[in-house]
């Protein structure tokens, strides 16, 4: 059986307040499901991920929901790289017979009305530790920033990666993001606008790093012989992986030169039969535009060490060899851990992203990255059966 | 700086420090030396540890400069550089870097450990090495 995506629900999204992480996952689901064509009463699994924010999504949702006799229901946690893995997930269940329709959502409200964006995600509101994680809290551990800072001076350190590369990125996605009716930031960018936003934690500046957002995001997951005869043009799911890759923290380490990415794009690609050259369209995570230098290498779209001048090279924009992240990503449109990438996967096989819709969207590649480049999942989408393909 | 507060399983790493000693972990079974919080060898994952004081050289493996800004006063204020160290024993180790001009900073700098109070305790903190 071959599996695939009929549905997606994308919230309103940004500084949205007043509405509970439950709120924007129930809305999500119910804009996924009418997406499809299909009803709450089609669903028997429900997957969900929850985000950094207080009164974090649970299973209790699906009773709210009003959901009975669900045959899978679970919350799943790989950070970044859950949404892949929700996916990943719900196909299996799907093609063992165990589910027909599954949700999966990641639903988060981390801003709040007059905090500094960064405490959602600094532990603060955390109690006191003890131990050894009081040992981190003394050494002033700089945050998420600071922690991919870490890897991203290694991989500078290693390779000559630079700002002008970082830039790059930013301007880029900026630039599809001027296209993307649900971007947060639509005004363009220059090389310049980057270099003169504040520092974060050098080597990033403010337009290195990730939007905070609370909304959103649902997609349903049914056979592929169900979903064509649903609403919406069928993504078919080719192949997916995941890396893990547990780096230990001594002597030889390869944190900040290579990722999970290696391993998980090699899983996907296999279960493809596909190469890195047969991919469209890619939507790489993008928590920093460094992360995007380095899986872009680690999935093979560039040699080693070379993401930072292939992202310079305009291949990732409009006309370019790879167009990536059309959507502005997690930079310019909005931070939904591995939705945002996903999301927009969808839309461009779908063909439906209006002024940013990529000509040529047969495959396209969708990435999810987690911890501090320590969990990965890989989806490859196709606009056809796989079977299909000529 | 908040402070350090010991637990089971970090007092001897701060009875360590307050005696002026780096402790790390050393497996029983390899000889293999890991950092204080590993809980199995990554060498062979041997679960048998002996606390063994390291010799407080290093070198600098990376390192970020953070800048936060007052939700207030809209102010930034500038950390000293914090760093991923390289014990000579090989372990990694994130770590307060002092006597460091960042811009000076460089992949590779031999470093050296000092101690720094945090409370009641003693935590370790690396500068140039002298």
């Amino acid at each position: 059986m071959s599996v695939a995506l009929a549905g997606l629900g994308i919230t309103e999204m940004g500084k949205v307040f007043g509405s509970t992480p439950s709120d924007f996952a129930a809305e999500a689901i119910r804009l996924a499901v009418a997406d499809a064509g299909l009803t709450f009463g089609d669903l028997d699994g429900l997957l969900l991920n929850p985000g950094v924010s207080h009164g974090a999504l649970g299973i209790e949702l699906a009773a709210a929901l009003g959901l009975r006799d669900l045959s899978l229901l679970a919350l799943m946690n790989g950070y970044g790289s859950s949404a892949g893995a929700m996916v990943q997930t719900a196909a299996l269940a799907v093609d063992a017979g165990m589910a027909d329709t599954v949700a999966c959502v990641f639903a988060d409200a981390p801003v709040e009305p007059g905090r500094n964006i960064g405490w959602a995600f600094s532990g603060l509101g955390a109690s006191q530790p003890k131990g050894f994680g009081s040992l981190a809290a003394t050494t002033g551990i700089p945050g998420v920033a600071g922690l991919y800072g870490f890897a991203a001076r290694r991989h500078m350190a290693a390779y000559g990666t630079n700002e002008e590369h970082f830039a790059a990125v930013a301007v880029n996605q900026r630039d599809w993001a001027t296209s993307n009716p649900y971007a947060q930031q639509r005004t363009p960018m220059t090389v310049e606008d980057h270099h003169n936003s504040r520092w974060i934690a050098e080597p990033f500046r403010l337009f290195d790093c990730g939007l905070v957002s609370n909304g959103g995001v649902a997609v349903i997951v049914t056979s592929a012989e169900r979903a064509a005869d649903l609403r919406q043009p069928p993504v078919h799911l080719w192949g997916w992986g995941q890396g893990h890759p547990g780096y230990p923290m001594e002597r030889g380490s390869e944190f900040g030169l290579t990722s999970g990415a290696v391993q998980s794009s090699r899983a996907a690609y296999t279960m493809a039969g596909i190469t890195s050259t047969d991919i469209d369209v890619a939507e790489i995570y993008d928590c920093f535009t460094f992360t995007v230098i380095l899986s872009l290498e680690d999935y093979g779209f560039c040699a080693k060490g070379d993401g930072g001048p292939f992202a310079a090279s305009g291949a990732l924009g409009r006309g370019g060899s790879l167009p990536t992240n059309t959507g502005g990503g997690q930079l310019s449109s909005f931070y939904m851990w591995g939705m945002t990438p996903l999301s927009e996967g969808v839309i461009q096989v779908r063909g439906q992203g209006g002024q940013r819709q990529v000509g040529r969207h047969d495959i396209v590649l969708v990435s999810g990255n987690g911890g501090i480049l320590d969990h990965h999942s890989t989806l490859v989408l196709g606009a056809h059966p796989r079977n299909s393909r000529g | 700086m908040v402070d350090a507060i010991r637990d089971h399983e970090s007092a001897e790493f701060f009875d360590g420090t307050a005696r002026g000693e780096l402790m790390i972990k050393r497996c029983v079974d390899c000889d293999h030396d890991s950092r204080p919080t590993a809980l199995a060898c990554p060498a062979c994952w041997g679960s048998r540890f002996n606390w063994v004081s390291a010799s407080g050289n290093a070198i600098l493996v990376s390192w970020v400069v953070t800048h936060v800004r007052s939700s207030s006063t809209g102010e930034s204020a500038v950390s000293e550089p914090i760093g991923i160290v390289e014990l000579d024993e090989g372990p990694w180790l994130h770590a307060r870097l002092t006597e460091l001009d960042p811009t000076r900073a460089a992949v590779g700098m031999p470093l050296e450990v000092i101690f720094l109070q945090a409370g009641e305790e003693k935590i370790p903190a690396f500068r140039p090495r002298r």
